[in-house]
């Protein structure tokens, strides 16, 4: 600890003569202008007020006001309504808005249904939006009854709520034991806008009335074609 | 020649041994906060001036000093030798996360250094935290959210914090003095708690200039967990053929069976 403060005293001496010979400089400038200019020799006082700036200010970062701003706090932006995947048959399956049950696991609606994870992005934001449907659900096929087989390349769109929609390509699906799903990827607060499909798959546990997979499908933003 | 040459190289490699210790301490999360409203100050450490003209408000990244000791600390009114803080040797823990405040004390005549250390444990899916701190010139407070006391009797004698992981919202929150009900010193404000994320409410400024007290705001986001399972399938699919062929056949031989009816019928 000794030596690096001694090293840290070595480096403020560098620093600090350079910064006085900028200092000194500006000092002769300031000088030099007074009998030309009254208006730069004020303008030019308060930094000869100021002494030398320590070198700790170089590894200092600035990082914007505090100050409260509601706007940064308060996400809007429109809520993803209705899911349309065509070479799955599906035609504007509604989405509804989920969070995490009591278990802690996600909601799911019935098997009628999507379920946007509401406290994840919204489709378009950066992350993952989470749209789940049941494969099967109380004997009844679930929207996502074939994501299984589903292709890198099929497209699909989702429609919003202030009447937009949009465009989105698989680009990637994977089958993943329960145990194993990589929770971090599929619920990402950051990173490019990433839709991501997923349902269960794989065998199906009689006992716990459960699937031992997940089937996932992730997509990315395309423009539409006209 | 040679002789400089060496004693040159020696110096750079002095400098990389600076750089060396704070790329490692990455953990290590320090910001320093201006929350005294119109008073604008220059920072000093061991006798140089660190941040020039700082103004309330404003927020620096002191990340890449943790472990090292601020020499004779010092906050000045800016462009003077009026010294309103006298901290001496200020020590910056070498890990963790903290948020250094300039702030009023409670009686609001001395400015002082508010220190905090900000809890980044994890936050189950679907809540956020709420973080109030006393940093302003004012009794002690009740902080209400939509109505309800959440955080009773906060003062800043030392600066005090309250906390909570509430669900995911938007709270209308308002600041009453301890035990009343107005005057409200600050808000109604609406404040989101966001999934994962930490909110960190300051209360600054002196309630004796009769304004309310003006708030700033930290966040520090990525502590939410994520649900821990995706359960989208309680029966199993037909094993084989798949439902909507399945379907299929089952119309087909309705249909059929209806046309063998009518066949039958016209007989």
């Amino acid at each position: 600890m000794r030596p690096l403060f001694s090293l840290i005293g070595i480096l403020a001496l560098i620093l600090a003569s350079c910064s006085t010979a900028t200092v000194g400089t500006t000092t002769t400038s300031v000088a030099a202008q007074e009998p030309t200019s009254t208006t730069s020799t004020t303008t030019s006082v308060p930094s000869e007020a100021i002494p030398e700036l320590s070198p700790l200010a170089s590894l200092t970062q600035p990082l914007g006001s505090a100050a409260y701003d509601p706007a940064d706090h308060i996400d809007g932006g429109p809520v993803p309504v209705a899911l349309s995947i065509p070479v799955l048959g599906i035609e504007a399956a509604p989405i509804v808005d989920v969070g995490v049950a009591d278990d802690g696991e996600l909601e799911v609606p019935g098997a009628d249904a999507v379920g946007w994870y509401r406290f994840g992005p919204r489709p378009g934001e950066e992350g993952s939006a989470v749209l789940a449907a049941h494969i099967a659900f109380n004997r009844e096929p679930g929207v996502f009854r074939y994501l299984v087989d589903a292709s890198v390349g099929d497209r699909f769109s989702v429609e919003f709520d202030d009447g937009s929609s949009q465009t989105y390509e698989i680009v990637e699906e994977a089958q993943y034991d329960k145990q194993e799903l990589p929770f971090d990827r599929v619920f990402a607060k950051g990173g490019a806008p990433v839709v991501t499909l997923i349902t269960c798959g794989g065998e199906f546990n009689r006992s716990l009335r459960s699937y031992e997979d997940n089937i996932v499908a992730y997509a990315v933003p395309v423009a539409d074609e006209e | 020649m040679k002789k400089r040459l060496v004693a040159l190289f020696a110096m750079a490699l002095m400098v990389m041994a600076i750089a060396i210790p704070a790329s490692a301490q990455t953990a290590a999360r320090i910001h320093l906060i201006h929350g005294i409203p119109n008073v604008a100050v220059d920072v000093y450490v061991d006798g140089a001036v660190v941040f020039p003209d700082f103004q309330y408000s404003q927020t620096q990244d002191l990340s890449s000093l943790a472990g090292q000791t601020l020499v004779a600390l010092q906050v000045k009114a800016a462009g003077t030798d009026t010294v309103l803080i006298d901290a001496g040797d200020v020590a910056l823990p070498g890990s963790g996360n903290y948020t250094i405040i300039a702030q009023w004390n409670a009686a609001g005549d001395a400015p002082t250094l508010g220190v905090f250390e900000n809890n980044v444990s994890s936050i189950a899916a679907g809540e956020g935290r709420l973080t109030v701190r006393h940093a302003a010139a004012a009794p002690a407070v009740d902080v209400l959210a939509d109505g309800g006391i959440v955080f009773p009797n906060l003062a800043n004698n030392p600066p005090e914090e309250a906390s909570a992981d509430l669900p995911v919202a938007t709270y209308s929150v308002s600041v009453v003095p301890n035990g009343a009900t107005d005057p409200v010193v600050i808000g109604p404000a609406d404040i989101a708690v966001a999934d994962g994320t930490s909110l960190i409410v300051y209360a600054t400024g002196q309630l004796a200039d009769g304004t309310p007290l003006p708030i700033l705001t930290e966040t520090i986001t990525g502590l939410g967990e994520t649900p821990s399972g995706v359960p989208t399938g309680n029966s199993p699919v037909d094993s084989g053929l798949p439902l909507l062929p399945l379907a299929g056949i089952a119309a087909i031989a309705i249909i059929g069976l209806g046309a063998f009816g009518i066949a039958r019928k016209s007989n």
